[in-house]
């Protein structure tokens, strides 16, 4: 899968808020469905949806071998997209030092402009 | 110049969003004016070492806003826009296309306070292959902070 894939699907399963605070559970550790629906007025099948989408964007994976499944979270696909988005951040960031420095010569011109009427 | 806030979010379409702001010691009038001007755009809408060989800027609602950008190595970045919004000294929108398959809109607003002038950007990313569809409610993740936690555990 491209990257621009990855991230389409990341920032999409991102986009439901049970499946974020699904993730933010998985930060502090792993959790099979029932330990996961307990917060939520929701039924395991309705948690086990969203684990299902989580699980197709690489957010999460969950064990084969032990019958509760647990659910673990899969940090790289996450930092991958905040990496992503960080390098938009940098150009602005950069781009606005440029933009700085620019306006200290503009309002310099500016001066003397006013200065020769 | 100071930094006032800076966000990364995904929006309520499940599009990541980037929020930033930014306060220039300078008069809104020539903040404005550095935004407008091509050869003035030509020399700072690039994060160095990145130069910027072409700007075409017609400076009117659907007029072209296309900067290319060009790396040390002569790899060329460029953006491909057009204005949706133009208030003179006050705010500037364009949706363009980027090298890397995004389809962006961005939104300027301009605000002056006691000779400053603060720059808040706002942009929405969109990839090409976007298969996000459908209504949600309105919220914001700041994925940033959820990254910095995660780091410390892997």
């Amino acid at each position: 899968m491209p990257q621009s894939e990855h991230l389409d699907a990341t920032f999409a399963a991102l986009s439901d808020p049970t499946r974020r605070a699904i993730i933010a559970r998985l930060a502090l550790g792993d959790a099979n469905v029932s330990e996961l629906a307990e917060p939520f007025a929701m039924s395991q099948p309705a948690i086990s949806k969203h684990l299902k989408v989580l699980e197709r964007a690489g957010l999460i994976s969950r064990s084969r071998e032990a019958q509760a499944r647990p659910c673990h979270l899969e940090a790289k696909r996450l930092r991958e997209a905040t990496e992503w988005m960080e390098r938009y951040r940098r150009f602005w960031d950069a781009s606005f030092d440029r933009l700085d420095a620019l306006l200290i010569e503009m309002k310099q011109k500016d001066k003397e402009k006013d200065r020769g009427k | 110049m100071e930094n006032k806030s800076e966000q990364v979010t995904v929006g309520p379409s499940g599009k990541p969003e980037l929020r930033l702001s930014r306060v220039f010691d300078a008069p809104k009038r020539l903040v404005f004016e550095a935004w407008m001007k091509p050869e003035y755009v030509q020399r700072w809408f690039s994060p160095a070492p990145l130069t910027v060989p072409s700007c075409e800027l017609d400076a009117r609602v659907g007029g072209a806003f296309r900067v290319v950008m060009r790396a040390p190595d002569g790899t060329e970045f460029p953006m491909d826009g057009k204005f949706t919004e133009i208030v003179p000294e006050s705010r500037i929108a364009w949706d363009a296309q980027i090298h890397d398959g995004l389809a962006v809109q961005t939104t300027v607003d301009f605000t002056e306070h006691e000779g400053k002038t603060t720059l808040d950007v706002h942009q929405i990313y969109a990839f090409e292959n976007e298969a996000t569809k459908g209504a949600h409610r309105g919220w914001t993740l700041t994925l940033n902070q959820l990254g910095e936690h995660l780091r410390s555990r892997t």
